[in-house]
């Protein structure tokens, strides 16, 4: 029996069999604008695990599960103990704190998914025979992780923010008189999931093999913090030891935070302003940048 | 809108190059390439080094020539590089496929990569994976694949957005026997079927043969023949003649008809007892006919000599990388 055109509209009889010929395609083409969205959509998914097997989405579950769940423990305690005290139980430069743990692991874990397969399975080729240049590749990427990432340097910070002043007595003034916070929240989120998305894509685009790019970036973060402090202990109370802070992702990360929300009491004071450790980080993503497009842009 | 006549491309030639020359270093991958495409089934030929990858390469804007200018469905190479890849399909040689993702879901991000919106990539990846023959296999990962259904998995991202021009490099590699047939045949039926034009790139030149209609062959790096398969071999010079009777009156009479014959000069192309007759129009044929017919002689055979594709290849190819000479550019 001839089957039908679907195209012409025609009402299908039950079990009537469509022809399905190759169809030129007709639709609307949304060029290179659409190819780094997909590019871009797709490297968080597949960072994610979504569409991958189940082991592939166990540590970006947990380490969400770690977030979410750190806020509402602090959230739910505070709100226990408000009837005794007005103190917080974590300051927003000490979550940031906190959190910088998960996030590099997290960063370890989502940079090398995001560009190591397409580098060893020759992926790129494919890549690069569509509508992007090598830079959007890059670009694409960097949104990426800095995307993902701030879910988890932004997001919970936010949230504990909202939940905190909710749980005031006049909850929508204290929102209203507490909006600083949040741009600072946002403004540490932001530079912290740029920063480590950063660092965790230039270690990556050295190696098409997660194996060693996990363990890299991982021990790079330990590495680094150790020897920053061993040098600044060794150099002792010196303005030297002061600026090799800088070299240490973990201790710019908490410095730009603890300089942003200075802590009461306790805590010995931050060398220098937030805008010094915000350079400081603009400047390190910079580099990594340029890394990046260093490893992936020349043609020939 | 579909993509030929999205941007009027329609009646132009697929590739035009001029002056076309690309060195790495001091190796010439390409060397001066004047070349014009027509909408067609194009086979590239040439031994490996001859240039074929690196060509396809500046076609697709991938890399810029060293001189000369190429442009693609009307569009310059060397600036309109992101354009051509939205309108040009391309299949690589070498194992390029992610090994942990579905077919249906990468063919499908590479028709978006394409530029097609979420929704019609999906519906054109499940269509397009259906007309290569993984219609079952689709949600299967890539890695659990044959190499002969990867090689489909390559092909279906090469058309799922519909392109004007699709670039084949060694479809056929690596595959068996059976996969090669199935292959070709897809790709016989990508051209003539679904109307797209193909360049296959290829060393084998049966491949070749079979799928296209149009053939180039590079050697180092230089054109050595662009013309339609179908023309080869079947103009080649004079005419070759058998009689029985007096050879030497049938050459004088040809002569006095201003026809020049010769006993088989050209050993390699005659048969022992054959006549070179210069063919220089059809009045040849008259004064032949005429020739005999005064003379009373018998004519046995009347032929044009064939040279065929893979003459023209082993002459023009495989005797250069014979001696040694290659380039090792692509």
């Amino acid at each position: 029996m001839a089957a039908p055109d679907p195209a012409m509209g025609e009402p299908a009889a039950y079990g009537e069999v469509y022809d399905r010929g190759y169809k030129h395609y007709e639709g609307e083409r949304l060029g290179r604008p659409q190819a780094l969205r997909a590019l871009t959509r797709y490297s968080i998914s597949r960072s994610l695990g979504i569409r991958k097997r189940w082991t592939a989405k166990i540590v970006p579950i947990i380490l969400y599960t770690v977030a979410a769940g750190t806020v509402l423990v602090v959230i739910g305690v505070e709100a226990f103990l408000a009837r005794v005290t007005d103190e917080v139980l974590m300051s927003y430069a000490d979550f940031f704190g906190f959190i910088f743990v998960i996030e590099g692991i997290f960063v370890a874990t989502i940079a090398p998914e995001m560009l190591c397969p397409d580098r060893r399975q020759d992926v790129l080729t494919l890549y690069f025979s569509r509508p992007i240049t090598r830079l959007d590749y890059v670009l694409a990427k960097l949104t990426a992780a800095a995307i993902l990432t701030l879910t988890l340097s932004f997001v919970p910070a936010a949230l504990l923010w909202l939940f905190r002043n909710l749980l005031a007595d006049a909850p929508l003034v204290a929102l209203a008189d507490n909006a600083g916070d949040l741009a600072r929240i946002a403004l540490a989120g932001g530079l912290i999931s740029l920063y480590l998305g950063a660092i965790g894509l230039a270690i990556s685009s050295f190696t098409g093999r997660k194996v060693i790019a996990v363990p890299v970036i991982v021990v790079g973060y330990l590495v680094t913090e150790g020897l920053v402090n061993t040098i600044a202990y060794a150099l002792g109370e010196n303005r030297i030891a002061d600026w090799i802070t800088f070299l240490s992702p973990a201790t710019i990360s908490n410095n730009l935070a603890y300089s942003l929300f200075p802590p009461q009491t306790g805590i010995d004071g931050i060398p220098f302003p937030w805008w010094a450790y915000a350079a400081g980080m603009a400047l390190t993503i910079i580099i990594a940048c340029a890394v990046m497009i260093w490893r992936y842009v020349p043609e020939d | 809108m579909s993509t030929s006549d999205a941007d009027g491309f329609m009646g132009q030639p697929v590739v035009e190059i001029r002056g076309l020359s690309k060195r790495f270093g001091q190796v010439v991958a390409l060397d001066g390439l004047d070349l014009t495409l027509p909408r067609a089934a194009v086979g590239l030929l040439g031994a490996n080094g001859a240039g074929k990858t690196t060509l396809l390469r500046i076609l697709l804007g991938l890399t810029n020539a060293t001189a000369g200018t190429a442009s693609v469905l009307g569009l310059d190479t060397r600036s309109q590089g992101v354009k051509i890849r939205e309108h040009v399909g391309y299949m690589p040689e070498s194992d390029v496929l992610p090994t942990s993702t579905t077919a249906a879901d990468f063919v499908g991000h590479m028709a978006e990569m394409s530029g097609l919106p979420a929704r019609a990539a999906r519906q054109r990846a499940a269509d397009v994976l259906y007309q290569v023959g993984l219609d079952e296999e689709r949600y299967r990962l890539i890695k659990g694949l044959s190499t002969g259904m990867k090689q489909r998995v390559k092909l279906a991202q090469a058309i799922v957005h519909d392109p004007g021009l699709v670039c084949l490099d060694e479809p056929t590699n690596g595959m068996d026997p059976q996969g090669r047939d199935d292959m070709l045949d897809l790709i016989k039926r990508i051209h003539r079927m679904l109307g797209i034009s193909l360049i296959v790139s290829s060393h084998i030149l049966e491949d070749i043969e079979r799928v296209c209609d149009y053939v180039v062959i590079l050697s180092e790096g230089r054109l050595m023949l662009a013309q339609p398969i179908e023309g080869v071999g079947t103009e080649h010079g004079d005419l070759l003649v058998r009689i029985d009777g007096d050879v030497d009156a049938f050459i004088h009479r040809l002569a006095g008809v201003g026809v020049y014959a010769a006993r088989g000069a050209s050993a390699e192309l005659t048969a022992r007892d054959e006549l070179v007759i210069r063919y220089d129009g059809d009045h040849v044929y008259d004064a032949v006919r005429d020739a005999a017919a005064d003379l009373g002689v018998a004519l046995r055979s009347l032929r044009k000599p064939m040279q065929s594709l893979e003459d023209i290849y082993i002459g023009e190819v495989e005797r250069p990388v014979e001696a040694g000479r290659t380039d090792g550019g692509s």
